[in-house]
C-alpha cells in the first residue's frame, strides 16, 4: 500500500440553522493514498461534498484534524500553505455554475498561471493554456480558447473546468460528482479522461459521486468509501468490497444496481429496508444511525452504541474496514422480525 | 433544504406531536415578534435622537427667525423686539442641547410631546392629532388605489406578455413613474386647472371648505374628498407604475414556476389559477415594497402638500421648519419614523402570514 | 501542428502596434454591437436617442445661444412664438418691411424695452424717438408712441407682439381704437428673433433659459448618483464580503439610514447647512442615498460569493482582490449600471424637490430654479405665462422619462429572464 497523502482524523462539521446545530459528518476517519483512485458514494445528505470541500480546504471542520503530506494544514503558513492551497483541487458538479460566465476560456485558466507566476508574458500563458486544453481532450483548441463558457456545451464546460483545476499542477483532485450533470453519452469519455491524467500527471483522485454502479466502474482498481448520514460506514478495496460486502448499507446500495443481464437482475435478491424515510440530521436516532432501516437490526446493540469504523476481528484475510458492530464482532447476520 | 414535514409522521401519537409542532413554532414566532418590536424601538429612539441633534444645529432657533420677522415688519429695535418675543415662547436659546435632549427624553416617555414653541399653548400631540389623519388619508387612499390598480394592470401584462397592451402599458408605466410626482402635481395644476379650468385651484385650499361641519354628512365628506383628490390622484399616478413593472416581472417568474403548469394541468380554472397560484405569489414580494413607499410617499408629502396647499403633516413639518419650531418638528420626524418603522415591522410579520416557509422557520 | 501556427499568430498580435490598433477597433465594434441592440428595444430606443438628444442641449448648445439675461420690460410673460414686430402707417404698409427700408426715417421704441438694443445697428441712418415706459406692458409710452403713429408724427415703431394683441387688438379706449385700427398695420411681423418657448417674468427669453439651466442640474444629479452608487457598492460588497462585525454594523447603519423620512431629513439638512453650490446638493444627496441600494448590491455579492466558480477562484488560491473584482464585479455590473441610472433619476427628483420648496441654493439658474421662480411668481394662473414653469418642467418630466426608458431597456437586455419573456 503507498503513503497516504491526505488524512482525515475525526472530522466533525456542523452547520447553524435556526439557532440549532445541524451534525452533516460526524467522526469521519480516512486517509487518501498517493496516486489511487478513492471514490465516495453515498445518497444526498450524506456529507459527501461536505467532506469534498474540507479536502479541498474550502471549509474549516468544526472539530477534527487535517493532513496534507504529514502535515496538519491548520499548522500551515506563508508558502507551504499556498502549496497546499494549490495541490488539492475540485471540479465541481454544476458546469453551468463553475465557470464565470463573463471571462472566456483563456481568461479563466490564464489568471491562475499570472497569478502563481508561472508564467510570463501573455504569449507563454497562451501556449500553456493551449497545452492544458489539449490534455482534457478539447481539440481544435483555435475553436474553443477564445470562447465564453455559454458557447460550450456542458461536456466540454466540465473538461475547461477540469483543465482549470490542473493549471495549478495539483497532486490531488477531488472530483465532486463531476459528471452527474453531463449527458450520459459522454460521461464514459470524461471519466476515461480522468483516468488517463491519473497516469500522465500524478494525481491522486478523490471521486464524489451517488452512484455506486459509477464508482464500482471508475474505482475497480481503487478504494471505495461508503457514507451515511454523515458517517464513513464501510471503506476498501473496490473488487473486495464489491465482491463481498459487509456493511447492511453496502449489501441494499449493491442490491440494487441493475445488472446489464436482466436473467442476474432478476435472480438478485432484492433486500427490503424497513422504512424507506432517510431521518432528519436534525433528529438524528441514537445508536448506529442507519438501525432504524437496517434488514438485520439488533435490538439493544445497535440503537444504544455508536459502532466505528474497523477490521471485523475473525476475517483476517480481510482489508476493508466497516462500522457495524454485529459485522465486528463476527455474528452472523439475522433479519430482523418485530 | 431539510423537509419541514416529516416529524409528524415519525411520532407514535400524532395528535401530540402536531400540538407539539405548533408550540413550538408559536414559540419561535413569539421570540421573533418580540425582536422585531424590540428592533423597532430602539430604531425609532436612534433615528429621533439623531434628528434631534440635527433640527438644534440648524442655523438660527425660533426666537431669531421670529425677532427678523418683526424688524422687517414693525421697525422696532433689536432689544425690544427679542424681549417680546422671548417672553411669549417656552424656550430657553441658552439652554444646552444635552439638557433639551434629556427634558424631551422624560417627556416622552410619558407620551409627552411638548408645547409648541411658537404658539405656546398648543400641545404638539393636539397639532398633529389635528393634522396626520388627513396626511394619512390622503396617502392611504393614494397608495391604496395604485397598489390595486397595479396589481391588475401588472398581471394583465404579464398574461398577454409581447401583446400590443403589454407594450402600450410598458411605455404608459414606464413614462409615468420617470415624472417626479411633484411635477404631476404641477402639470396637474397647470393643465386641468388653468388652462382647461376643470377646478379651481384656489377654492381647494386646506382640507375641507370652510362652510362645512365636520361630521358624518354629505358636505363635509364631499368637500374633504375634492380637497383631497389631486393630492389621491398625484400619488396614484406617480407609484402606479412602479407597482405595474413590477407586478409584472413578479408574475412572470412566477408564471414559470412548476405548481402553475401544474395547476393547469389538473385542469382547474383560470380564475383559480389566477387568485390562489399566481396572483398571491406573485404579490409576496411586493408588500415589503409597499412598506418602503409608504416612507417614501409619506416624506415626499412635504412638496406635495406644498403645491396642493393641502393641510396634512407635509404641511404642518414645512412651516415649523420655516419658523425652527423645534418641539413641533420633533414631533412631525417622531410619528413619520414611527410610521415608517410599524410599517415594516408588520411586513415582517405579514410576510410571515402570507409565506408560510417564513413562518415555520421564524426566518426572516 | 496547429499549436505552433497559432502559438505565432499570437506572438504577432502581441506586437505593441497591433494591440494599440485594437483598442479603438474594439471600442467601435463594442459601441456598434451596443447601438445595434439598444435600437431592437424601441422605447429604450427612443429613451436613448433624447438622452443624446439631452446631451446636445445642455452641454453643446449653450456654446452657441447665450443666455439671456436682460430685462425687457414690454416683453414680460410672453406666450410661446411671441417676437418684435414693425408697426407702421397704413400708407405706408408696402414701404416700409425691414429696418434698413427706413433709413433717414423716425422709429419710435419705448424705454426700458428690447426695442433699443434691436436698433442699435441702425442708429446711424435713422432717427430714434423714445417714449418713456411706465410700469405696465400697456403702458402710456406705448400709447404715447402709438398715437404719434397713427398721425404719422412718426414713420414706425418696434412693438413686442403680445402688446399688439393688448394694446391694438384688444384697446379698451373705443377712441384710441378707433384711432388705431383706422392707421396702425404691422407689416413686418416677424422683425425680431422668436422666443420659442415665450419669455419670462422679467421679459426674457425662457428658451435660452432651458438651453442653460440643465447643465449643472444633470451634473448634481449624476454628482449625487456616483456618490450614492459609490457607496452602495463599497459597503454593500465589504459587508457580503468581510461579514461579522463589519456586515453588522453597516447593515446596522443602512437600517438606520432607512428608518429616516428621506425627504423631511433633506429639508431640515438643507437648511442647516446653508451652502451655495449647487454641487454641493449632490454631494449630499448621494451621502443620504446609498441604503437601499446597499441593501440589494449585499444581497448580490451574498448570493454570487457562493457561486461554485468563486469556490474555484478561491480553492486556485486566487485572492481575495481577484475574487471580487474580476469574479464577482463583472457578473453584477450590469446590475450596478442600471441602478446608477436610477439614482440620477432619484438624485434629480431630490434635488429640485428641495429648489421647489425654496431649500436649495438658487445661485445658479437651473430649471429647477426657473419652476421655482415660476411658481412664487404666479405665472401659474396667468395662461401667458404658465410656459416659465411648464417648460422646465417639461424639461425635467422628458430627461427623467428618457433616462428610465433607457435603463427599463438595459435591464431587459442584460437579464436573460426578461429577455426570454420578452422575445
Amino acid at each position: 500500500m503507498s503513503e497516504p497523502i491526505m488524512q482525515l482524523e475525526s472530522i466533525y462539521r456542523s452547520f447553524k440553522k435556526d439557532r440549532t446545530d445541524i451534525p452533516v459528518l460526524q467522526d469521519v476517519n480516512f486517509a487518501v493514498n498517493n496516486l489511487e483512485f478513492l471514490c465516495l458514494v453515498g445518497e444526498s445528505g450524506c456529507g459527501k461534498t461536505t467532506t469534498g470541500k474540507i479536502l479541498a480546504g474550502l471549509l474549516p471542520p468544526s472539530s477534527g484534524k487535517i493532513y496534507f503530506e504529514g502535515q496538519d494544514i491548520t499548522t500551515l503558513r506563508g508558502s507551504a500553505r499556498n502549496h497546499y492551497r494549490r495541490s488539492v483541487q475540485i471540479i465541481h458538479q454544476d458546469p453551468y455554475a463553475s465557470l464565470n460566465p463573463t471571462h472566456t476560456i483563456y481568461e479563466m485558466l490564464s489568471f491562475p498561471l499570472f497569478h502563481h507566476k508561472f508564467v510570463r508574458g501573455k504569449h507563454q500563458a497562451r501556449e500553456r493554456v493551449w497545452e492544458l486544453l489539449e490534455l482534457v481532450d478539447l481539440t481544435p483548441v483555435e475553436d474553443v480558447i477564445d470562447k465564453y463558457p455559454y458557447q460550450l456545451s456542458g461536456g466540454q464546460r466540465q473538461r475547461v473546468s477540469i483543465a482549470r483545476a490542473l493549471t495549478t499542477n495539483p497532486s490531488v483532485i477531488v472530483a465532486d460528482e463531476s459528471v452527474s450533470m453531463v449527458d450520459v453519452s459522454i460521461r464514459i469519455g470524461l471519466l476515461q479522461m480522468m483516468m488517463n491524467l491519473r497516469d500522465e500527471l500524478d494525481v491522486t483522485i478523490v471521486f464524489i459521486t451517488h452512484d455506486l454502479a459509477l464508482a464500482k466502474y471508475f474505482a475497480w482498481e481503487g478504494r471505495i468509501g461508503v457514507m451515511y448520514l454523515g458517517r464513513l460506514v464501510e471503506i476498501g478495496k473496490t473488487q473486495e468490497l464489491i465482491a463481498t460486502p459487509r456493511h447492511p448499507y453496502t449489501k441494499v446500495l449493491l442490491s440494487a444496481i441493475p445488472e446489464p443481464d436482466p436473467e442476474k437482475t432478476r435472480a438478485k435478491r432484492h433486500i427490503q429496508l424497513r422504512s424507506e424515510d432517510i431521518p432528519r440530521l436534525t433528529e438524528l436516532p441514537d445508536g448506529c444511525t442507519f438501525h432504524p432501516r437496517c434488514p438485520w437490526y439488533v435490538e439493544g446493540v445497535c440503537d444504544v452504541d455508536v459502532p466505528r469504523l474497523g477490521i471485523p476481528a475473525n476475517d483476517s484475510n480481510n482489508t476493508v474496514e466497516v462500522a457495524c458492530i454485529p459485522v465486528q464482532r463476527g455474528e452472523e447476520l439475522r433479519l430482523y422480525e418485530s | 433544504m431539510v423537509s419541514q414535514t416529516s416529524p409528524m409522521l415519525e411520532d407514535a401519537k400524532p395528535e401530540s406531536a402536531t400540538e407539539r409542532i405548533i408550540e413550538r413554532a408559536m414559540k419561535i414566532y413569539q421570540n421573533y415578534i418580540l425582536r422585531v418590536l424590540l428592533q423597532a424601538v430602539l430604531t425609532v429612539w436612534a433615528v429621533t435622537s439623531f434628528t434631534f441633534i440635527l433640527i438644534r444645529l440648524m442655523p438660527g432657533n425660533p426666537i431669531d427667525v421670529l425677532v427678523e420677522q418683526i424688524l422687517v415688519q414693525e421697525g422696532i429695535s433689536y432689544e425690544e423686539a427679542y424681549a417680546r418675543v422671548a417672553s411669549s415662547f417656552q424656550f430657553d436659546p441658552d439652554a444646552s442641547t444635552l439638557d433639551q435632549y434629556l427634558d424631551w427624553l422624560g417627556d416622552l416617555i410619558r407620551f409627552d410631546l411638548g408645547e409648541s414653541i411658537t404658539s405656546p399653548g398648543t400641545k404638539v400631540i393636539d397639532e398633529i392629532a389635528r393634522f396626520l389623519p388627513w396626511t394619512v388619508f390622503a396617502v392611504g387612499a393614494g397608495l391604496l388605489i395604485s397598489f390595486i390598480l397595479g396589481i391588475v394592470l401588472g398581471m394583465a401584462m404579464a398574461y398577454y406578455r409581447n401583446s400590443p397592451l403589454d407594450h402600450l402599458l410598458s411605455l404608459f408605466a414606464s413614462f409615468i413613474t420617470g415624472i417626479p410626482n411633484y411635477i404631476w402635481g404641477l402639470l396637474i395644476v397647470i393643465i386641468l386647472g388653468i388652462q382647461f379650468g376643470l377646478f379651481n385651484v384656489g377654492q381647494l385650499r386646506g382640507t375641507y371648505a370652510s362652510d362645512v361641519e365636520i361630521g358624518f354628512n354629505y358636505p363635509f365628506i364631499s368637500s374633504a374628498l375634492a380637497h383631497a383628490a389631486l393630492p389621491i390622484i398625484t400619488y396614484v399616478i406617480s407609484t402606479l407604475g412602479g407597482w405595474m413593472l413590477n407586478m409584472k416581472s413578479s408574475t412572470m417568474s412566477v408564471l414559470n414556476e412548476d405548481y402553475v403548469n401544474v395547476a393547469e394541468a389538473r385542469g382547474l380554472r383560470d380564475s383559480r389559477i389566477i387568485s390562489a397560484y399566481v396572483g398571491r405569489n406573485a404579490m409576496l414580494p411586493l408588500f415589503t415594497q409597499l412598506t418602503i413607499s409608504i416612507g417614501f410617499v409619506l416624506g415626499s408629502g412635504v412638496v406635495i402638500e406644498e403645491i396642493f396647499v393641502y393641510w396634512g403633516l407635509g404641511h404642518y413639518l414645512f412651516a415649523s421648519i420655516t419658523t425652527r419650531d423645534y418641539t413641533s418638528m420633533q414631533g412631525v420626524f417622531l410619528i413619520l419614523t414611527m410610521t415608517v418603522v410599524m410599517a415594516n415591522v408588520l411586513a415582517d410579520l405579514g410576510y410571515g402570514l402570507l409565506d408560510p416557509r417564513v413562518r415555520v422557520s421564524g426566518e426572516k | 501542428m496547429t499549436r505552433k501556427q497559432k502559438t505565432s499568430d499570437t506572438l504577432a498580435n502581441d506586437s505593441l502596434t497591433a494591440i494599440i490598433l485594437e483598442i479603438p477597433l474594439n471600442l467601435a465594434k463594442a459601441i456598434w454591437g451596443f447601438l445595434v441592440k439598444i435600437s431592437k428595444n424601441r422605447s429604450g430606443f427612443i429613451g436613448f436617442l433624447g438622452l443624446v438628444a439631452y446631451f446636445i442641449l445642455t452641454f453643446i448648445l449653450p456654446s452657441f445661444i447665450p443666455f439671456d439675461d436682460e430685462a425687457n420690460l414690454d416683453e414680460i410673460t410672453g406666450p410661446p412664438g411671441s417676437r418684435i414686430q414693425l408697426a407702421v402707417h397704413v400708407d405706408n404698409a408696402d414701404v416700409y418691411q425691414s429696418l434698413e427700408d427706413l433709413e433717414g426715417r423716425v422709429v419710435g421704441v419705448v424705454t426700458q424695452t428690447g426695442g433699443p438694443s434691436f436698433i442699435a445697428p441702425y442708429e446711424d441712418t435713422l432717427t430714434v424717438e423714445e417714449f418713456r415706459w411706465s410700469s405696465r406692458r400697456t403702458g402710456p409710452g406705448i400709447q404715447a408712441a402709438l398715437t404719434a403713429l397713427a398721425n404719422q408724427e412718426i414713420d414706425a415703431m418696434l412693438i413686442f407682439s403680445k402688446s399688439v394683441d393688448e394694446v391694438i387688438t384688444n384697446q379698451e379706449d373705443p377712441d384710441l381704437k378707433a384711432l388705431f385700427d383706422a392707421n396702425i398695420v404691422i407689416s413686418n411681423p416677424t422683425l425680431g428673433p422668436r422666443h420659442w418657448l415665450g419669455s419670462d417674468t422679467q421679459g426674457r427669453d425662457i428658451g435660452s433659459h432651458i438651453v442653460h439651466g440643465g447643465r449643472i442640474l444633470i451634473l448634481t444629479a449624476v454628482l449625487g448618483g456616483v456618490i450614492s452608487t459609490g457607496i452602495a457598492l463599497v459597503f454593500g460588497s465589504l459587508g457580503a464580503l468581510l461579514g461579522g462585525t463589519v456586515d453588522n454594523v453597516l447593515t446596522a447603519l443602512t437600517n438606520l439610514i432607512l428608518a429616516i423620512p428621506r425627504f423631511p431629513l433633506l429639508v431640515v439638512l438643507a437648511g442647516l447647512i446653508s451652502f451655495n453650490n449647487t454641487l454641493f446638493l449632490g454631494v449630499l444627496i448621494g451621502v443620504l442615498g446609498w441604503p437601499a441600494l446597499m441593501r440589494a448590491i449585499r444581497a448580490q455579492v451574498l448570493s454570487l460569493r457562493e457561486r461554485d466558480f468563486v469556490e474555484a477562484a478561491q480553492s486556485l488560491g486566487l485572492g481575495m482582490p481577484h475574487i471580487m473584482f474580476r469574479e464577482i464585479l463583472p457578473n453584477m455590473i450590469s446590475f450596478v449600471i442600471i441602478n446608477f441610472i436610477f439614482s440620477i433619476t432619484f438624485a434629480m427628483y431630490e434635488q429640485i424637490g428641495l429648489v421647489v420648496l425654496g431649500l436649495a441654493p438658487i445661485s445658479d439658474y437651473t430649471w429647477g430654479v426657473m419652476l421655482y421662480f415660476g411658481r412664487t411668481r404666479g405665472t401659474l394662473f396667468n395662461s401667458d405665462g404658465a410656459s416659465m414653469a411648464l417648460s422646465p418642467v417639461m424639461a425635467i418630466a422628458l430627461f427623467q422619462v428618457c433616462l428610465v426608458l433607457f435603463a427599463r431597456a438595459l435591464e431587459e437586455l442584460f437579464d436573460p429572464r426578461l429577455r426570454s419573456g420578452l422575445v
